[in-house]
């Protein structure tokens, strides 16, 4: 798979799909949470929703040791240097979902005159996925965690069992 | 009552008002009006009589400022509200040797409104980056963000 | 070993902003003497979103979504406190069963976030079981709290003059059914937090704020009720439905983190009683005033209102000109006051009791930053 500054320097090959298939099924997120949405986070690293059944659910405090940061709330101006400082300590492959309508393009925040905050991750950062809602319901955020699963081994994950119907 | 011990101390410091305040409509029941220069004078009269600093905030009248101070009682109930005006580009003094908890109020009305408080420790700003060069809620402050 | 010149100097420690408990993006620059912390100054503005800014650029009604979100795990609070002090520049009263509906909502909210904040606190000082028990609770009352107001976390339920929806029996039946629930469940965290020994050395005796402190930093709400000041403005300043209602106020005798975690747990058992009463005494009546104007312009003046929260005093101090603009929004957040007191309590302790008292503080920095 692809990183995001070229190819890669070696190639595996075949064995590329079975570690993209071990790297979906155990991301470790970023605790990085900022405001209001980080306690839809931390709900759905709880009991009711866990993360853990999909192999998510390891939060590590530290950037060198996660593999997916989860932007969860508004970036200040104050704080958009501690965010680009923490997405470079992470190690490559690295993938970000922003979550929240705030990480997405500033949210309720953005207005005509707003002079303290940045509209959105990806003017920062790259973004692989995007999660609306102010805050999403922690079902939103698995669905993102599926999402990026899929992009990262390039299937469709049953998703003909996931559909409901009715 | 407390509302009368406060008329008491407050008397001896030549306010310009010590009023009783309107509770249902305004929410106050003493409005002091005061010269900044007299804030410590006035929060040492507070302090005596154990009423706590609840908030220190600032309203740009465009042509000056009104700094406003509130403050309120553990034990008793009577809320009191002191409007102190300062021109524009003046200096207040500051009330945090007298209540350690006005220096992040102090920092927050310098950073937001750029009123500087003579005798403060340590006032730099609190909540913008410090290397901002602008100050938010001041009235004339959306013209420049809209020529951002 | 022959240590020549090596003089003890003390190094900078940064707590940055983002670190693993969530309590928002604090930043606390630490100064350190070997383990012992010798000067502690917490950088706050990482959240700074403008509120104060946006009032001026907002209509009242176009303002309300942001109440939510500058306390998110009480929003309803913030919501209330707001309500009321435009409310009392029109002069509009709000109708007795909305009043109850009003309590009813913002005590279970107060509930949900001292739930929050004992799963937090307990993971900060390294304890993963109690948060799946409180936020296994929590979603129960989210529940509840979702059918009528159709939010899980940033509400914007109340409206100037009342409420927009009424209550159904399905969700008083459900009240009643969690109140008998939460009650059996205090058993459970007296027995895995209050009696744990652990817990215990970690919070007894550390963190004192005495009387004197709480009135030079003007603190408020569970700082000072552990530090045995009985000051709640629901008792002292009776607002909304509160004076109808039977409930104490729990308070500590000796300041530390212990009286602060006993003062909040036993909060939720009086917020259940409180809810109890106003199930069983509910009136029938409008939910919403019959005057409320369309377009909002109050008179010129200026109000302040308090409503107590789960973190202390929220006041909202507006000054309106006549125009449908506020002319200015103040928001008096209890956090700001009460984290001001850290540098204090910090010198001459151990980082990990920088952790626990930083915890005990239960601050939300958004309310902070705002």
């Amino acid at each position: 798979m692809e990183t995001k500054t070229g190819d890669p320097l070696i190639k595996l090959g075949r064995l590329e799909k079975y570690l993209n298939l071990a790297r979906a099924n155990s991301l470790w997120p970023l605790t990085f949470g900022l405001a209001c949405c980080a306690i839809e986070m931390m709900s759905a690293g709880m009991a009711r929703f866990d993360m853990d059944r999909f192999g998510a659910g390891v939060f590590r405090p530290s950037p060198r040791q996660c593999d997916l940061m989860i932007v969860a709330g508004t970036i200040s101006k104050k704080m958009g240097p501690a965010v680009i400082r923490l997405y470079e300590q992470m190690a490559a492959p690295k993938w970000v979902i922003a979550m929240g309508n705030c990480a997405i393009s500033g949210g309720p925040f953005y207005y005509p005159g707003q002079y303290a905050i940045i509209p959105g991750a990806d003017l920062i950062i790259p973004v692989d996925v995007y999660i609306p809602g102010c805050p999403p319901r922690p079902e939103a955020l698995l669905e993102g965690i599926l999402q990026v699963e899929e992009k990262i081994t390039k299937r469709g994950r049953l998703r003909k069992f996931r559909d409901v119907k009715g | 009552m407390l509302k009368d011990k406060l008329k008491k101390a407050l008397a001896p410091l030549d306010l310009a008002q010590v009023a009783d305040g309107d509770y249902a409509k305004t929410g106050y029941h003493l409005e002091v009006a005061a010269r900044p220069e007299q804030m410590p004078a006035v929060a040492q009269a507070m302090l005596s009589q154990g009423c706590f600093l609840e908030s220190l905030t600032a309203v740009d009248l465009r042509e000056s400022f009104t700094l406003v101070y509130h403050f309120a009682n553990f034990h008793e109930l009577c809320r009191t509200v002191v409007h102190a005006s300062l021109a524009k580009g003046a200096e207040a003094p500051t009330i945090s040797q007298i209540y350690p908890g006005a220096d992040w109020y102090e920092r927050e009305v310098y950073d937001l409104f750029g009123i500087r408080f003579a005798g403060h420790p340590n006032l730099k700003r609190i909540l913008l980056p410090e290397d901002a060069d602008f100050h938010p809620l001041l009235k004339d402050f959306a013209a420049e963000a809209a020529n951002d | 070993m022959i240590e020549l010149g090596i003089e003890e100097k003390t190094y900078t420690l940064n707590l940055g902003p983002q670190h693993p408990s969530t309590h928002g993006v604090l930043r606390v620059l630490l100064e350190m003497e070997g383990e012992y912390i010798t000067k502690a100054e917490p950088v706050i503005g990482y959240g700074h979103r403008g509120h104060e800014h946006m009032a001026e650029n907002r209509n009242y009604h176009q303002f309300l979504p942001n109440m939510a979100r500058v306390d998110y795990l009480h929003a309803l609070a913030y919501n209330q406190g707001y309500c009321m002090a435009v409310e009392k520049l029109l002069g509009i009263t709000v109708p007795e069963r909305a009043e109850y509906l009003r309590v009813i909502l913002s005590e279970f909210n107060r509930i949900s976030s001292h739930l929050v904040w004992i799963g937090a606190y307990l993971l900060d000082l390294g304890a993963f079981t109690p948060i799946l028990y409180c936020f296994d609770d929590r979603e129960n009352l989210l529940d509840l709290l979702d059918r009528i107001t159709g939010s899980r976390l940033t509400y914007c339920f109340y409206r100037f003059g009342g409420v927009p929806l009424d209550l159904d029996d399905e969700f008083i039946a459900g009240a009643r059914a969690f109140i008998k629930r939460l009650r059996t469940r205090f058993k459970d965290y007296n027995n895995l937090v209050t009696k744990n020994v652990i817990f215990i050395n970690r919070t007894k005796g550390v963190g004192l704020i005495s009387q004197e402190q709480c009135l030079k930093y003007g603190l408020t709400g569970p700082m000072v009720r552990g530090s045995g000041i009985p000051y709640d403005i629901r008792k002292s300043e009776p607002y909304s439905a509160y004076p109808a209602f039977d409930f104490e106020i729990p308070i500590g005798d000796k300041g530390d983190i212990m009286d602060r975690y006993l003062v909040r747990l036993r909060e939720m058992e009086q917020s259940l009683r409180i809810i109890e009463q106003a199930l069983d005494k509910l009136p029938n009546g409008p939910i919403m005033a019959e005057k409320v104007p369309k377009r909002v312009k109050p008179a010129e003046g200026e109000v302040y209102q308090a409503v107590e929260t789960a973190r202390g005093e929220f006041g909202c101090y507006i000054v309106s000109q006549g125009d449908v603009k506020p002319y200015r929004i103040k928001l008096r957040v209890p956090s700001f006051g009460n984290l001001s007191i850290l540098p204090e309590l910090a010198v001459d302790t151990l980082v990990a009791d920088l952790v626990a008292i930083l915890g005990s503080v239960d601050v939300v920095i958004p309310e902070i930053d705002r």
